[in-house]
């Protein structure tokens, strides 16, 4: 297999889902990044049990807008360091995209992939090509990566490493 | 071709003459955080230099306490102290502490936000500080430790849409339920990335607080940044607070003549009446009057929102508009004005000792009840009402619902302790 290409169960979110369904407000006070993702989805109903029950290598899955409201980085941190290796949504909203290009965690554009899958639905993302693979149900779809700038500092591995990589050239 | 109020401040900040689309690197001139967010910052910024870092410039940086002012748990009585002692080491003076209020208001009192400004914070809301044409943006703790290095960071030049408002608002009816009213209009993902210029005869008269209130509620209809143009008595306040070299600004923002919008809408308030956002979202909206006699818990003035004294006289002219009833006892009913400039204020027309007469619990400047942790969170199957800016479910309590309205609905529903539409009290 491809070291490009990821493979795992869906975990299916709705529209709009915004950053205190992702990681709640209550726990704002908290810096440690790897302490994130024991709260992931606690306020998500139906989602309560993600963080015991994410697997590394799970992929999360929502519809338009994902990650709207608040600008917490902690929403991008508790699905990282639960090892969900990619986001993909019909959409991204402005500071869940910024916060994830700035971290170098990956999300895919694909517009109507909640539709195209349920939860335990096993995934299969090329994550050069951008074919997204329902296994389940054998359906199949585009996703887009980011581009421009975004890219590159994706490349880099997120917005600090970037300006690092900048500065010695 | 012209140029937008967006295109014009990021062409300065950049330097480039950018088109939509374009990634651009503006040069920040504030760049802001929050006691939540800030020791996040702190701790990043630490660990990749190694505790040997200085930022670009230290007069350029603030740090406002408002998500717990004062705190009240240990967590974050030691997230504010790395703030304080990071600003002492790196010579930071703006720190603007726990007796001070929410972080976008005290900006702009003390001066710091100018028209054109590129400001970053750790704060969803700093956006509302495009309602003096700054282009105010919140952004995670990445985007923040970033600026610390060379006070620059990137951006997409946005599409930029315009609404225009027309008409006078009725008795009851105020800018929070055209705010409302568009929310429900455009939905949670309508102004998508967007940059929106607010203008027409209803905004050039409005009031500060009113083009706050429009403008920090953009972040719910996903847009990037709401513009109104400085005009009349918000102008000379802010030429009082931050200098004549805002004349200068608000010029070089101008939108042109023939600049590119991708929507235009227009509306007249006239016939507008009390809206609410139901729960469990903000575009979730009807009229108040359509959910009046619905049980409530509890009643929420405050927040970057709707927290400045106008907000908070408005409350109070329904309060007296019912003799001074007391609030329903089954209606716990909390008031939190947005800084200790706007409380001084409340205190020197009375309006405090009054809502204390009527039952109302008065507090310091602070975020409050935008989060479950601080005072007058609600517990599980609780229903309350607020001025806040979301009602997400369970955003201020696992298992409670809230709706969102004005101050003046907001109040009347804590007299009658139902949903009320405040025009049955005001006549």
């Amino acid at each position: 297999m491809k070291d490009t290409i990821l493979r795992g169960r869906a975990w299916v979110f709705g529209d709009d889902v915004d950053t205190d369904l992702i990681y709640h407000n209550k726990y704002l006070a908290e810096t440690d990044p790897k302490e994130m993702p024991q709260y992931s989805f606690e306020y998500y109903p139906g989602k309560e049990n993600f963080a015991k029950e994410v697997k590394p290598g799970d992929i999360v899955v929502a519809g338009r807008n994902f990650g709207c409201g608040s600008s917490r980085e902690h929403a991008v941190y508790c699905l990282k360091y639960a090892g969900v290796p990619v986001v993909l949504a019909d959409s991204f909203a402005r500071i869940y995209y910024r916060n994830a290009v700035n971290n170098g965690y990956p999300v895919l554009f694909a517009p109507g992939v909640a539709k195209m899958f349920s939860d335990g639905d096993e995934i299969e993302v090329d994550m050069e090509s951008g074919t997204i693979k329902n296994l389940t149900t054998g359906k199949s779809m585009h996703g887009d990566a980011v581009a421009d700038l975004e890219k590159d500092i994706m490349a880099a591995g997120g917005l600090i490493e970037y300006l690092k990589s900048k500065a010695t050239e | 071709m012209g140029k937008t109020m967006i295109e014009k401040i990021i062409q300065r900040a950049s330097g480039k003459d950018a088109k939509v689309g374009d990634r651009v690197w503006c040069n920040i001139d504030l760049s802001t955080a929050r006691d939540f967010g800030g020791p996040n910052c702190v701790v990043q910024f630490e660990e990749i230099t190694e505790k040997k870092g200085k930022v670009w410039n230290p007069e350029k940086i603030a740090f406002t306490f408002d998500l717990q002012a004062p705190a009240h748990t240990e967590k974050v009585s030691n997230n504010q102290k790395i703030i304080r002692e990071f600003s002492k080491r790196q010579g930071i003076t703006k720190v603007f502490d726990v007796n001070n209020g929410i972080g976008q208001h005290v900006l702009l009192e003390h001066g710091l936000v100018l028209p054109g400004d590129v400001i970053l914070g750790t704060d969803s809301h700093m956006n509302l500080l495009g309602s003096v044409g700054a282009f105010a943006t919140g952004v995670g703790n990445t985007d923040i430790v970033a600026s610390w290095f060379e006070g620059t960071n990137w951006f997409r030049v946005p599409e930029s849409m315009k609404v225009v408002v027309k008409g006078s608002f009725g008795k009851g009816v105020c800018m929070r339920d055209f705010l409302t009213f568009l929310v429900g209009e455009l939905g949670a993902a309508g102004m998508f990335f967007r940059a929106t210029e607010f203008s027409g005869p209803t905004i050039e008269k409005a009031s500060l607080a009113d083009r706050i209130t429009l403008c920090s509620m953009v972040t719910e209809m996903s847009g990037k940044i709401g513009l109104i143009l400085p005009n009349g008595d918000v102008l000379e306040w802010l030429a009082g607070r931050a200098g004549d070299v805002v004349r200068e600004r608000v010029e070089a923002i101008k939108p042109d003549a023939d600049a590119v919008y991708v929507e235009e809408l227009s509306y007249d308030v006239s016939d507008l009446e009390p809206m609410a956002s139901c729960p469990d979202a903000p575009d979730n909206v009807k009229k108040v009057k359509d959910v009046a006699g619905n049980r409530i818990d509890q009643v929420h003035i405050g927040s970057c929102s709707n927290g400045r004294y106008e907000d908070i006289k408005a409350a109070y002219e329904v309060l007296k508009a019912s003799g001074f009833a007391p609030v329903a006892p089954t209606c716990r009913t909390i008031i939190t004005p947005s800084t200790t400039e706007v409380m001084k204020q409340c205190a020197k027309e009375g309006f405090i000792g009054a809502f204390l007469e009527a039952g109302i619990v008065f507090t310091n400047p602070t975020c409050s009840l935008c989060t479950a942790e601080h005072y007058g969170a609600l517990p599980s199957g609780d229903v309350g009402v607020s001025t806040t800016n979301r009602n997400f479910i369970g955003k201020v309590g696992k298992g409670s619902h809230t709706y969102l309205m004005s101050p003046m609905s907001a109040m009347a529903s804590a007299i009658r302790g139902v949903i009320t539409d405040p025009r049955d009290i005001l006549g």
